[in-house]
């Protein structure tokens, strides 16, 4: 009764339900899709950085990733790559690397030289999709290597010039070869342009005098998200092969931190914008229920208990918040399934996103988290709230109340 | 120009006055001057052996080496067969090495000089920076004291401003007949890095020399270069294209 009641008493008064509503409304569909858009950038910025060379996640001997030397080999790497076994996990390849020296002639540069399987390397990184000039290593290579555009131009390399490599093997000989450089990539991030060279994992392991080991195992997954979702999983396989298991986050800190930081400057914002609107909302409701006061007098002389009364104004409030909730989640998730489906193209910002890995577009994630927090904590912060005017209500006393303006 | 007031001049006085005679015997740029050229003489060439053990094991390297002055020094593997031919030449603040395999004679880009020199704990700028140690470090004398009826002086060298070198401070200990007893390696926070110890001291060429140093990083115990000299001469003639290219790639 006291629910039909509400309801009835929402539409006594239309337009200022109505423009609540609207506002409302358009306060959770903004938080919807920022906060889809906002979780959506982060995930192809995790796919982009991560994917181009790291991959999602990655096996490594203890102790690597402080000091990532070339005599530190996982015990059974080929153990490492059933991880391909584990649900979420889609490939898993192999790699060595160590620093070299690149020259051609008379010039020199020092680089990150990595052993990749050519047949593997592909399906965990994307690196081999930014060749620019010839093409990546493919099985079956021998003595042959690929770098980035920024080192081809200090050495003055073209396709089909032989690169001459000297580095320090695992034994700590020298370890000097002669490659022949097949392809030249551009990823739009200079230092990796400048500073990474890959050759095929059998003819590093020869150079580098190393047998049949490696340093780390790659991982990748065709959701992000289902990689992060397996860490349990592959750590306990790592520990099983005396190894240690990396997370996206362990891989590159620092696209965490700038996540977090991003992050926490927007919860800001969404703070701001909620207390706003939650405020704004309730003195107005507020408003009606203090020139309601006569009729709730009526009531009152009618024989309504002040508690009946008050919860049937918080009722009201819990039904314009919902209501008001409901509409601007069902819109601003149809905006954001469309975006999501176009994606949305910053032309001028192509140069910081590469940065970041995010080539071409970015697409919103419409999740459940981003549908409901926002609007969710609106509604939540009213219906709390309420209970100032249902205080309101129980103050009052039938005789002056029916007297009142 | 400032000009020298009477007061400056009565401060200068009374400063030298107070300084014992003995502090100019003791000028640590001039003890560390002193060991070097104990060490390399104008010229020197020497035969050698490394030892390097490592996490994984040991290996045993022979070498022949020529130095003329400061800044030029060649440096020869003869065995074992593995390593032998393979070759560094440092020309000035320029590093070549030469690789049998290759056959090709590489400049060392700047990128490269704190790379291990042939799996060692030295580093390639170890070898071409050694001078540096006196020309961009300011020394002073921490302490003299005495051991084995020698006296031995510990100097602290901290880099001159805005020359860019590698170590925060050395600590260099050199005994009063010149021979080099030690060297420490500290990074920009004052923390030890590494040290180079003398093991062994004899007489070789009619001089006191440090035969056996042991380098090792404070990181990796357990984990050392030795180098031992088995026989040198000093102030020898050398030939002219002895530094060259040319000779690194195609020995004479």
């Amino acid at each position: 009764m006291l629910a039909s009641l509400a309801w009835r008493n929402i539409w006594r008064q239309p337009v200022r339900s109505i423009l609540s509503l609207i506002g409302l409304a358009f306060t959770s569909l903004l938080l919807v899709f920022m906060l889809s858009f906002q979780l959506g950038t982060y995930d192809t910025m995790k796919v982009g950085a991560l994917g181009l060379f790291d991959g999602f996640g990655q096996f490594q001997p203890e102790g690597y990733d402080d000091d990532p030397d070339i005599s530190r080999l996982l015990p059974d790497w080929k153990a490492l790559l059933g991880a391909t076994e584990i649900e979420g996990i889609s490939a898993a390849a192999p790699r060595a690397s160590s620093f070299a020296i690149m020259a051609k002639d008379e010039t020199s540069f020092g680089a990150a030289v990595i052993g990749v399987d050519p047949a593997l390397e592909p399906a965990v990184s994307t690196l081999h999709s930014t060749i620019k000039e010839g093409r990546y290593l493919a099985p079956g290579d021998d003595a042959t290597i690929v770098i980035g555009e920024g080192l081809a131009r200090n050495l003055g390399l073209g396709i089909g010039d032989t690169v001459i490599m000297l580095g320090t093997g695992n034994d700590g000989a020298v370890a000097a070869d002669v490659l022949e450089l097949v392809g030249i990539f551009s990823t739009g991030i200079s230092a990796v342009d400048r500073q990474i060279t890959q050759m095929p994992l059998a003819r590093f392991q020869e150079t580098y005098n190393m047998g049949d080991t490696v340093n780390v195992v790659a991982l990748r997954g065709l959701d992000f998200n289902d990689v992060v979702a397996a860490e349990a999983d592959l750590r306990a396989l790592a520990a099983d092969n005396g190894s240690v298991y990396l997370r996206w986050d362990e891989l590159q800190p620092e696209l965490r931190q700038m996540i977090t930081l991003d992050l926490s400057t927007a919860m800001m914002m969404y703070a701001i914008m909620v207390v706003v609107v939650v405020f704004i909302l309730l003195n107005t409701l507020y408003m009606s229920v203090l020139e309601r006061t006569r009729e709730f007098g009526g009531l009152l002389a009618i024989g309504m208990r002040p508690r009946q009364i008050g919860a049937m104004v918080w009722l009201e409030l819990i039904f314009l918040s919902l209501l008001g909730a409901a509409i601007g989640i069902a819109i601003g998730a149809g905006i954001t399934l469309w975006v999501e489906s176009v994606g949305i193209a910053y032309p001028d910002m192509d140069e910081i996103m590469r940065q970041w890995g995010m080539a071409g577009r970015v697409y919103p994630n419409l999740s459940l988290l981003s549908a409901v927090a926002g609007p969710g904590v609106i509604v939540f912060a009213i219906v709390v709230l309420g209970i100032i005017p249902y205080r309101h209500i129980l103050g009052l006393e039938p005789v002056s109340a029916m007297g009142a303006a | 120009m400032p000009k020298i007031t009477r007061r400056d001049m009565l401060a200068l006085s009374a400063a030298a006055a107070l300084l014992p005679s003995a502090a100019w015997a003791q000028d640590p740029t001039a003890i560390l001057r002193g060991a070097f050229d104990n060490w390399k003489a104008e010229s020197s060439h020497a035969v050698m052996e490394m030892t390097i053990r490592t996490a994984t094991g040991t290996r045993n390297l022979e070498m022949e080496s020529w130095t003329l002055g400061d800044d030029k020094a060649l440096v020869r593997f003869t065995a074992p067969a593995r390593d032998a031919g393979n070759a560094t030449l440092q020309d000035g603040r320029r590093t070549y090495v030469f690789n049998p395999r290759l056959n090709q004679v590489i400049q060392l880009p700047a990128s490269a000089m704190q790379q291990s020199w042939m799996g060692s704990d030295f580093s390639y700028d170890d070898l071409a920076k050694t001078e540096t140690l006196i020309t961009d470090y300011t020394h002073t004398l921490l302490q003299t004291k005495s051991s084995g009826g020698h006296r031995v002086y510990v100097i602290q060298s901290v880099p001159k401003r805005g020359v860019p070198v590698v170590w925060g401070a050395q600590v260099v200990s050199v005994r009063d007949d010149y021979v080099l007893l030690g060297q420490q390696f500290y990074d920009q926070n004052g923390k030890l890095v590494r040290e180079m110890v003398t093991d062994r001291i004899s007489t070789l060429a009619g001089r006191p020399y440090p035969v056996q140093l042991t380098m090792s990083s404070v990181d990796t115990p357990g984990q050392w270069t030795r180098i031992v000299t088995k026989s040198a001469e000093f102030d020898v003639s050398l030939p002219s294209y002895m530094f060259t290219r040319s000779n690194l790639q195609n020995p004479r």
